[in-house]
């Protein structure tokens, strides 16, 4: 039996596990991923892309933060694009098609070069506990790994459980074996552990697919990076494509429904209300007779194609029939089968926010394990614990980001606060405070905390100063530079009572972008800009300024009550006053402010109030 | 009859400590009315109650509760409160009992606002709006409106995070749903104005020339109507202000130094007053003294300097004049609209007459009663006109194809705006501020 000693052990290494790690390496400290393959880490076990709404958000703040994710993809994607152009800078999305293979390779080699990591192989199969602190774990295999915290980021491989009509596979991802020890290791510490489920669609040949019969859908040029540190490089972007089910399809899934699991009753776990099965789509939404399909490439040396919006879990030979009769998949040949997969995942609020769980000192939960789902999901909380990991061994205080400041305070305070009993995927509509939390300002929003704890070196520290320093510079061009009324072709009739009119005032117009902003200029024979990142930087703070200045106010508010901070130790048993319902949600959640416990379901604004008096009575008792 | 209420653990020890049952047998049970007596200490028996127990969770507080209901009289009352303080009780603070049922879940921020009118109501038709309030139908209307804009942001948020490529979403719709819920907010906040008539009074003030009899008609009016308040000080030279209740309406009456009066500052701050007090009338009387020669010409000129507000002109001391009333409507009918009655306070004649025009004015401009519909409350106004701000911006910046995330932003702060009506939304300084308007421990 051999002990190795590292700081930071992580299970699993997929995209929680490897951010973890990362974030944890550049703090300084010592870690170790345990993971089956270490030829797989970061693997794409679903969809081949990484961003779209709400997505791409968090690989921009993990990008801030120092972390992995957008380079790779910047290095790897096939295809980008943005999407929600038509709907705002705020809500702008980028979406990348990735070359899974060659993804999982860059961050393998990134990994592999990374001073003070090192990759197991092997399976975790207890976390070792002392006196409620975390002290390392036993593999299944026998092996003791020391360590002062552990960050369990194990996906879908926990109690994994693959569903193929009724064929019913232990496996974490078809092919791969599930880890059952850890699960029943966690339940033995008292873990509260849930089930969920999710799915993914069979993979194609693409040589068997007739192109002809489908849109196509090219990406965006200049392929719209991810990382503000990636140097861009030549790409020749591949298509994707656009199909839709038919008649066909909807008779032969719906006269099939009882043969999947999702309808037989074998499989009990809810999925995800927003990435439903075909059989779903067909059966919830009976009145709409056809549904969109896109069909993207999985990489550039496969054929192999990902039909996204055709998850399923029916036996393989409905499958092979049920693609069939999608336009221009009538010949198509099914590489491998779609699946449903259950796993096993530990309610949220078992966490703090610091993504340290309540129940055992040292010991992080990050990515499906609290519910999530997605790369961009799992990636963010593996950011947040790896550092809060460190935060813990160096007995410094846990960063927390608030919901104001980030896509990812939004989640980690949604999962907390709420405990989803459907996969968690990130919307930009769940962030309340969105035209402030862009993809173009992560940098402004999240560098400072890069830098405090380390995360990004100083040369990537001043090429984001520089950043902001242009980006002032072209704020001041933009509100100091007027053009002539009469020169702005359809735009003219909005300023009849003027004859000039500054650029950033005309950026606050509906319909009137950098692009259309940089044509009125060269019509007007204005000097030639170019469209570089600040400018593009600078015409959205401008375009927002006016609304980010109202929600100010909101958040100011909003801070107020999250500095009502409820202390450790502040006594949740005795509060007379308290409705029942109340009482156990308050119980189940220890939220750590005011504000935090006013987002908990089912509690009233009156017993806030009662809260706040306790809270107020604890304050003032002599401890 | 007066109602004593006592709340927290000790209510019940203390009842029985000075409750002499009249069947000794029974015991106290929830919500059982039982008739007695009630001593003090040292055994004297102070009057005949009633005395009802309400037990934890069940009752108005949510504490365990207890209510006497003894034959009144400020100096019985006094006693017995003083016997259950001396044996251990606390006086409430104001709004305390409320304070409390709100804490407990058991009435909702609307609610809580409606107990401080209907405790604070001096008249029938503001008792109405205040138990219309209490009763909910107010925080449930607030509350459908806020679902259809809840439904409106929805609507556009799923264009925003699910219609990745299937198109835009339908404008049409959305825009048709943001101005119904526009027109709802809109008529809810136009009732304010009937609102406030109820809670402050509907506003009269008499004003005219010296010596036209103003204070004359005031107070006989005071003489002939119940006064429910008792007025604002206030020198002759400046204004008086009292209240009446005209056929179940609160009415201030307010009483003006008149016009045109030449004297020294003390008078001239007295007119600047008079003046101020007539532009904030909801209606104005007119007087007009028909001794005068000079009459029809000063009123002539005085009608086209008063402000744009109902008037009621009042041709006053008619028992001074040889003219017949046709006479009288001849030589100002060029001049005015208004109704006009013909009085004299000395014998009251046209008093009556006069008394019907201020109740029909006064019905002119109240709310309709009938859905309880009604906003009175100077915080709900501001926040219904908030929300009336942000959706009228929403919906033009939807028309001018302003992109949604902006549209959306609007429409999310008058949400909230809402929900600060309903107390959805918490913020300390919010129940501090309703809370403080409660003047006596109901
Ligand atoms: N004959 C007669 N005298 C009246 C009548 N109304 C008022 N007076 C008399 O008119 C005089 C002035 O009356 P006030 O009521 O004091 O008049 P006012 O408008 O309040 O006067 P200022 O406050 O000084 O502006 C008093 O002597 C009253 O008795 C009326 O209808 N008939
Ligand atoms: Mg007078």
């Amino acid at each position: 039996m051999v002990s190795t000693d590292f700081d930071v052990v992580v299970i699993g290494g997929g995209h929680a596990g490897v951010e973890a790690a990362l974030a944890a390496t550049r703090m300084g400290a010592t870690v170790a991923i345990v993971t089956m393959d270490p030829d797989k880490l970061a693997l794409m076990s679903c969809n081949p892309a990484i961003g779209g709404s709400g997505k791409s958000q968090l690989v921009k703040e993990i990008d801030a933060l120092g972390g992995l994710m957008g380079m790779a993809i910047d290095a790897t994607g096939v295809q980008f694009r943005r999407l929600n152009l038509s709907r705002g800078p705020a809500v702008w999305s980028t979406r990348a098609q990735a070359d899974r293979l060659a993804y999982t390779k860059s961050v393998v080699d990134f990994c592999r070069r990374q001073r003070g990591l090192q990759i197991i192989e092997g399976v975790a199969g207890e976390v070792l506990v002392d006196h409620g602190k975390v002290r390392g774990i036993r593999t299944e295999s026998g092996e003791v790994i020391l360590s002062k915290a552990v960050i369990v980021a194990t996906g879908t491989f926990l109690g994994g459980l693959i569903h193929i009509g009724p064929e019913q596979t232990p496996a974490g991802r078809l092919g791969e074996p599930a880890a059952c020890k850890l699960s029943n290791s966690l339940r033995n510490l008292g873990f509260e552990v849930g089930r969920l489920k999710t799915g993914t669609p069979p993979r194609l040949d693409g040589d068997t697919i007739d192109w002809s019969r489908c849109e196509p859908q090219p990406g965006e040029e200049p392929p719209p990076w991810f990382s503000y540190r990636s140097s861009p490089r030549e790409l020749r972007q591949v298509v994707c494509h656009m199909t839709y089910t038919t008649d066909d399809t909807k008779r032969l899934v719906t006269a099939n429904l009882a043969e999947s699991p999702i309808f037989s009753g074998q499989i009990k776990s809810t999925g995800p209300r927003y990435c439903p099965s075909i059989e779903d789509k067909f059966y919830r939404f009976a009145e709409k007779d056809r549904h969109l399909i896109f069909l993207e490439p999985e990489g550039m040396g496969t054929s192999e194609i990902y039909p996204n919006g055709f998850s399923t879990a029916l036996p393989e030979s409905i499958q092979r029939q049920a693609i069939r009769t999608v336009i221009g998949l009538e010949n198509a040949v099914i590489t491998r089968p779609g699946y449903a997969v259950e796993y096993d995942y530990c309610p949220a609020y078992q966490v703090r926010p610091s993504l340290e769980t309540r129940r055992v000192a040292g010991l992080f939960f990050a990515g499906q394990i609290n519910g999530t789902s997605g790369y961009e999901e799992a990636g963010a909380q593996g950011i947040m614990a790896g550092i809060n990991a460190v935060n813990h061994i160096n007995d410094a205080e846990p960063l927390v980001l608030d919901r104001s400041e980030a896509y990812l305070g939004v989640m980690i305070d949604d999962l907390v606060t709420r405990s989803t009993t459907e996969p968690y995927r990130m919307f930009t509509s769940r962030a309340e405070y969105r035209l402030a939390l862009r993809e173009d300002n992560a940098l402004d929003r999240l560098t400072r905390y890069a830098r405090q704890y380390g995360l990004i070196d100083d040369q990537e520290a001043v090429a984001f100063e520089k950043l902001c320093a242009q980006t002032e510079q072209e704020v001041r061009f933009l509100r100091n530079t007027t053009v002539r009324v009469a020169e702005l072709g359809p735009f003219e009739s909005r300023f009849k009572k003027q004859t000039s009119v500054s650029l950033s005032h005309l950026l606050k117009q509906p319909g009137v972008g950098l692009e259309e902003l940089l044509l009125i200029m060269k019509k007007g024979g204005k000097p030639r800009r170019p469209a570089s990142d600040a400018l593009r930087r600078a015409a959205i703070q401008i375009r927002y300024e006016g609304y980010i200045a109202k929600q100010q106010r909101e958040i100011e508010k909003f801070k107020r009550q999250e500095s009502e901070v409820i202390p450790d130790g502040f006594d949740w048993q005795n509060m007379n006053g308290l409705k029942n319902e109340a009482r156990e949600k308050l119980l189940r959640f220890t939220p750590s402010s005011l504000g935090q416990a006013s987002r908990i379901e089912g509690v009233t604004p009156g017993d806030l109030a009662v809260l706040a008096v306790h809270l107020k009575r604890f304050r003032d008792s002599p401890a | 009859m007066a109602a004593l209420r006592l709340a927290g653990k000790r209510s019940l020890e203390l009842l029985k400590l000075h409750f002499k049952p009249a069947k000794p047998s029974e015991k106290f049970r929830p919500f059982l009315m039982r008739y007695g007596v009630f001593t003090g200490a040292d055994g004297e028996q102070l009057d005949e109650v009633l005395a009802v127990y309400m037990p934890e969770k069940h009752s108005y507080t949510g504490l365990d509760q207890v209510e006497i209901f003894c034959h009144g009289g400020q100096q019985i009352v006094r006693r017995i409160l003083g016997e259950l303080v001396g044996s251990g009780a606390r006086p409430a603070e104001p709004g305390e009992f409320t304070k409390l049922a709100f804490l407990h879940g058991r009435i909702d921020l609307t609610r809580a606002e409606a107990v401080a009118q209907v405790i604070s109501a001096s008249t029938e038709a503001s008792l109405k709006a205040g138990r219309e309030h209490l009763f909910g139908a107010y925080s449930e209307h607030i509350e459908t409106i806020r679902d259809d804009l809840v439904t409106v942001i929805a609507d556009i948020e799923a264009g925003i995070d699910f219609l990745e490529e299937d198109g835009e979403s339908d404008n049409a719709a959305s825009l048709a749903r943001i101005t119904s819920i526009e027109q709802k907010i809109a008529r809810l906040e136009q009732s304010y104005d009937g609102g406030r008539i109820i809670n402050e009074g509907f506003r009269v003030v008499i004003g005219g020339r010296p010596n036209a009899g103003k204070s004359s008609l005031f107070n006989l009016l005071l003489r002939q109507e119940r006064a429910i308040v008792t007025g604002t000080a206030g020198t002759t030279r400046d204004y008086l202000s009292e209240w009446i209740e005209l056929s179940g309406f609160p009415v201030n009456l307010i009483d003006t130094a008149g016009l045109r009066q030449l004297g020294g500052s003390i008078e001239k701050a007295g007119q600047a007053r008079a003046e101020e007090m007539i532009s904030e009338a909801n209606l104005i009387i007119w007087m007009v003294d028909l001794s005068r020669k000079t009459w029809p010409s000063l009123l002539r000129h005085d009608l086209t300097e008063l402000p744009k507000i109902p008037i009621l002109l009042l041709l006053n001391k008619i028992d001074l004049i040889q003219q017949t009333k046709k006479d009288l409507v001849r030589k100002i009918d060029s001049t005015v609209s208004s109704s006009t009655v013909i009085t004299s306070c000395k014998s009251g004649r046209g008093i009556t007459r006069l008394k019907t025009k201020l109740v029909e004015a006064i019905e002119s401009h109240m709310p309709d009663m009938t859905s309880g519909l009604v906003v009175t409350s100077a915080r709900h106004k501001g926040k219904l006109g908030q929300a009336l701000r942000d959706l009228r911006r929403a919906r033009k910046n939807l028309v001018a194809g302003e992109s949604p995330e902006l549209v959306v932003f609007d429409l999310r702060q008058a949400t909230s705006a809402l929900d600060e009506i309903t107390g959805r939304i918490y913020t300390e300084e919010l129940l501090g501020r309703i809370f403080s308007k409660f003047c006596i421990g109901k």
